[in-house]
């Protein structure tokens, strides 16, 4: 097989000209420039276009996607991505606009964007949105920044934010960022949070708790009204982690459950695809009392006319150069309007199907961490397989002979062998009963050729790969050979 | 219902092995306070054909910036674009699938990525690229974020001209801690007033920033630069167009640390702003300071060559309240579009594509200042963009605009010193006939 990267392919090809040379008199640099401050060379490959296609093409095939895998990746959300949405992000009213062209030459993207505002704000019980954070990180920097303002605002000092110990990674390295100091609460035996527990730890320098809801376990804090007057009595406030909306989605509402501000995964919850990690939109929703903080710009309807609107009394700023990544909002957009109210009903419940069907059809193979009925995605704890020889990252890697992309493994931290299973409701009864048979083969196959388990993956494109070494003797760059 | 492919018949089955009566049922320990007794307030589903008609309705009320003469650049810039990569951008098995956490089915999208780290690196002769950021203003805020922790100093120094929504994203990053931002403001020849930077700079300034081609377009002096930040032991961060380094000296060789920036000019289309992608490359001493994914390369357990995601115990995923950033999603799929492109465009077609935009800009250049009551402030060392100033410069623009050109970007909406100023652009699309055009109009606006 041709492993060649890129750089190695140079064929010192001549110019495939994609560039029209202009009429006007081509600039010499050097009567320009000090010649100091020039570049002599430039070692970049020089390729055909058929060979990059090739290139790519090939490289393409090596990978697992949702178009072509089961991908059961848990808090990632991996449904399907209507191709509906990829032609109408691509039209040319959408791409060819300049974000600095005046607000009458960009009116359909800002109503779109006032649009989606009134849809979110509806599905979340929310006042406003913040379009600017371009991932659920970001996003949850935005939060967090404005909830700090907000207490400084009113003079508050405040100095802890409280995260679950089953919480997301990105939560307590954001709170952190805020200059918060983090105060982790244990899960109790149900895997939710110990409102007990809670009641001992809050007091008034509590700025926050962020939560997701389901929490990582995938089950529904069913305390969290109770939570949210403990926090809300010590003039703390909720931050909701929208990682796991997705089975809520007209269920219920973050405002109902007493939640302060929202971020939303667009590319979780409603369907933008991955790219391989980003691009995604992480947008921030708000109630009354964090409306003067939100980032600028907003989108405001002005009569009939759409525009940036700069005031916010108490804004955080900016969180990035433009709008956010508004391609993405337009895939949300389409997908929101294509499903409905009743649509989006159906996602829910269909997610939360699937997942307790896994769960009921597995749980006599694999033990369930939390025997609670679950929403969107079931945690295993593989401790039993572990005693026979094969752990969760080994079962994880066989699955890949089988074309399924691996479960989330080992989160949350607080499972031991842990593989998170998010199935999606996009996914038929046929795909979850070949992963179920699947997860039940690999069991069995533990006890009667451990190695083979231990040793996969066999089909896929490379063996397992030595991650201890990739960290041992970083290679992160091509080298010119005999350099 | 659309994406939903489960049959009532599926749903009853899946129901009876639960163990529940109904799908509602699957929501009991919802207490009932936080249950809607309402339908969501949305219209109900669409078909495809309907949700087009919406939706591309929309976009029409859009004027996409081709139906103009435009020279709008200040950070996103519109070139020309091979069909061959949207191409290859829309295989689903880039486009749909997730981060590569599992390398064994990802070994193309982290050859890919790796790919994309070797040509960051190669134009910027850094030692190091990470997997890529959000966009150039939150990749500068982390750039700064990373020289606080490596120095463990206070302060920041930004100089010079700067992209204001850069600077104002770098205020919000930083709002939570207690650093100080100190700005040294341009001199009169629109570049970095090294004096003044000598003055500012002390023992406790972490890092000195500032961007080349900076916000006016003009070319710094970037070794000098380095060594000013140097001679205090702080670290120079430099923020660029990527492009310019088809024609510019590679930063790694002027004593840069740390080079940061906006891709979009590596095969982004403008997009409204976003999406496009943020890049981080360093020296390799700081490696273990930096902010989000790497890929490396290294064996399979058979000993042949492979690729996984790195070093992660930097990232908030395992370091969780100590991770260099909180940063998790970033834009891979603009990353590895920027590899494909290069790669198509080759060594060649990116200096032609530098060159080009260059030789329209120093034409454009020349071209106004043979006009009457237009004035260009700084000196012709730019690249693709360059500030002219004229009276009355709003009405100016609103004019121009009238008869379908769009001048440039106003620099006195953010910044009233600059009331009379505008950075205008040209990249490799402007022929000489749209210049021509521009200058004759503006000629006869201001003289009748």
């Amino acid at each position: 097989m041709d492993k060649k990267v890129i750089f190695d392919k140079d064929k010192n090809f001549q110019k495939s000209s994609y560039f029209k040379k202009p009429e006007v008199p081509l600039a010499k640099v050097e009567d320009i420039f000090p010649k100091r401050s020039l570049r002599s060379s430039l070692p970049l490959p020089n390729l055909g276009e058929l060979d990059v296609i090739r290139h790519y093409l090939h490289l393409s095939e090596l990978n697992f996607s949702v178009d072509t895998n089961f991908y059961p990746l848990g808090s990632c959300t991996m449904k399907y991505n209507p191709k509906i949405n990829e032609d109408l992000a691509h039209l040319d009213g959408f791409t060819n606009i300049h974000p600095f062209q005046d607000s009458q030459d960009v009116e359909g993207a800002l109503e779109l964007i006032y649009n989606l505002e009134e849809l979110l704000c509806e599905i979340t019980g929310m006042k406003r949105f913040t379009f600017q954070p371009s991932s659920g990180a970001h996003g949850e920097l935005a939060g967090m920044l404005m909830i700090r303002k907000f207490h400084e605002t009113k003079g508050n000092i405040k100095t802890k934010v409280i995260i679950p110990d089953s919480a997301h990674g990105t939560n307590p390295a954001t709170a952190s960022m805020c200059g918060y100091q983090i105060q982790v609460i244990e899960s109790n035996s149900d895997g939710l949070i110990d409102t007990g527990k809670l009641r001992e730890i809050i007091d008034d320098s509590v700025a926050a708790i962020m939560l997701t809801n389901p929490n990582t376990l995938g089950l529904f804090e069913e305390d969290i009204l109770t939570i949210s007057d403990i926090v809300h009595s010590k003039g703390g406030l909720l931050y909701y982690d929208g990682a796991n909306f997705n089975p809520l989605l007209g269920i219920t509402k973050p405002s109902l459950m007493g939640f302060d501000l929202v971020h939303l995964n667009l590319h979780k919850t409603f369907s933008t695809p991955h790219g391989c990690g980003g691009p995604g939109a992480g947008v921030v929703g708000v109630g009354e009392a964090l409306e003067d903080f939100l980032p600028v710009p907003l989108v405001k309807k002005d009569q009939d006319k759409f525009c940036f609107d700069y005031e916010v009394r108490h804004s955080i700023g900016r969180l990035r150069s433009f709008y956010g990544n508004f391609g993405v909002l337009v895939r949300a957009y389409a997908y929101i309007l294509r499903l409905g109210g009743d649509g989006l009903l159906r996602v829910a419940q269909n997610s939360t199907l699937s997942a307790n069907y896994i769960k009921e059809k597995l749980k006599n193979y694999y033990q369930v961490a939390f025997p609670k009925k679950c929403m969107h995605e079931v945690v295993f704890t593989c401790q039993s397989q572990k005693e026979r020889g094969a752990s969760a990252f080994d079962i994880a890697k066989r699955l890949i002979d089988f074309g399924i992309h691996p479960p989330t493994m080992y989160f949350p931290l607080i499972v031991k062998e842990a593989l998170m299973v998010e199935p999606t409701e996009t996914e038929s009864k046929q795909t979850l009963d070949y992963f179920i048979q699947t997860m039940i083969d690999i069991d069995k196959e533990i006890s009667l050729d451990c190695e083979k388990v231990k040793t996969s993956p066999h089909l896929a494109p490379v063996k397992r790969v030595d991650e201890v070494k990739a960290a041992r003797f970083p290679n992160l760059k091509w080298e010119k050979p005999g350099v | 219902m659309p994406y939903i492919l489960n049959t009532k018949e599926d749903v009853k089955e899946m129901l009876r092995a639960i163990g529940a009566s109904s799908l509602e049922e699957l929501y009991s320990l919802l207490p009932s306070k936080v249950k809607l007794d309402v339908p969501l307030n949305l219209p109900t589903s669409k078909s495809e054909q309907e949700v087009k008609r919406i939706v591309k309705e929309l976009s029409e009320k859009n004027n996409p910036i081709e139906k103009y003469n435009s020279f709008l650049g200040a950070g996103c810039y519109d070139h020309y674009i091979p069909a061959a990569l949207p191409f290859i951008l829309s295989r689903s098995q880039f486009l749909t699938a997730y981060t590569p956490y599992q390398a064994e089915c990802s070994q193309g999208i982290l050859q890919a990525i790796y790919e994309y780290q070797s040509f960051l690196c190669l134009l910027t002769d850094m030692d190091v690229s990470n997997a890529s950021l959000l966009d150039g203003a939150s990749a500068l805020s982390e750039a700064v974020l990373m020289s606080l922790r490596i120095t463990k100093r206070k302060k920041v120094l930004l100089v010079g001209a700067i992209h204001p929504e850069y600077k104002e994203t770098l205020y919000t990053y930083l709002s939570g801690f207690d650093f100080i931002i100190q700005e040294v403001e341009p001199g009169d020849d629109g570049l970095v007033d090294k004096e003044a930077v000598k003055r500012a700079i002390d023992d406790d300034t972490a890092s000195c920033l500032f961007s080349s081609p900076n916000f006016f377009g003009l070319v710094e002096d970037v070794n000098e630069l380095s060594v000013i930040a140097k001679s205090r032991g702080s670290l120079s961060i430099m923020l660029t167009n990527p492009l310019s380094l088809a024609v510019f000296k590679e930063p790694g060789s002027l004593g840069v640390d740390i080079v940061c920036g906006d891709g979009q000019p590596l095969g982004g289309g403008l997009n409204f702003g976003g999406p496009s992608f943020g890049f981080l490359t360093v020296k390799k001493d700081y490696l273990r300071q930096m902010p989000g994914r790497v890929v490396g390369k290294t064996k399979d357990r058979e000993g042949n060559e492979a690729y996984c995601l790195t070093l992660q115990a930097r990232e908030q995923h395992i370091r969780r309240e100590k991770a260099t950033s909180n940063i998790c999603s970033n834009q891979s799929l603009n990353a590895i579009a920027a590899a494909i492109y290069l790669s198509l465009i080759g060594r060649d077609g990116l200096k032609d594509l530098a060159l080009y935009s260059l030789s329209n800009t120093q034409y454009l250049y020349q071209r106004l200042k043979e006009v009457r009551g237009v004035r260009i402030p700084y000196s012709p060392c730019v690249f693709n963009e360059f500030v002219w100033e004229t009276e009355d410069a709003p009405r100016i623009i609103e004019e121009l605009y009238k008869k379908n050109i769009i001048a440039g970007y106003y620099i006195g909406v953010k910044l009233d010193q600059y009331k009379n100023s505008i950075l205008s652009c040209c990249t490799e699309k402007k022929s000489k006939e749209e210049i021509d055009s521009f200058v004759n109009t503006l000629a006869e606006i201001l003289h009748g």
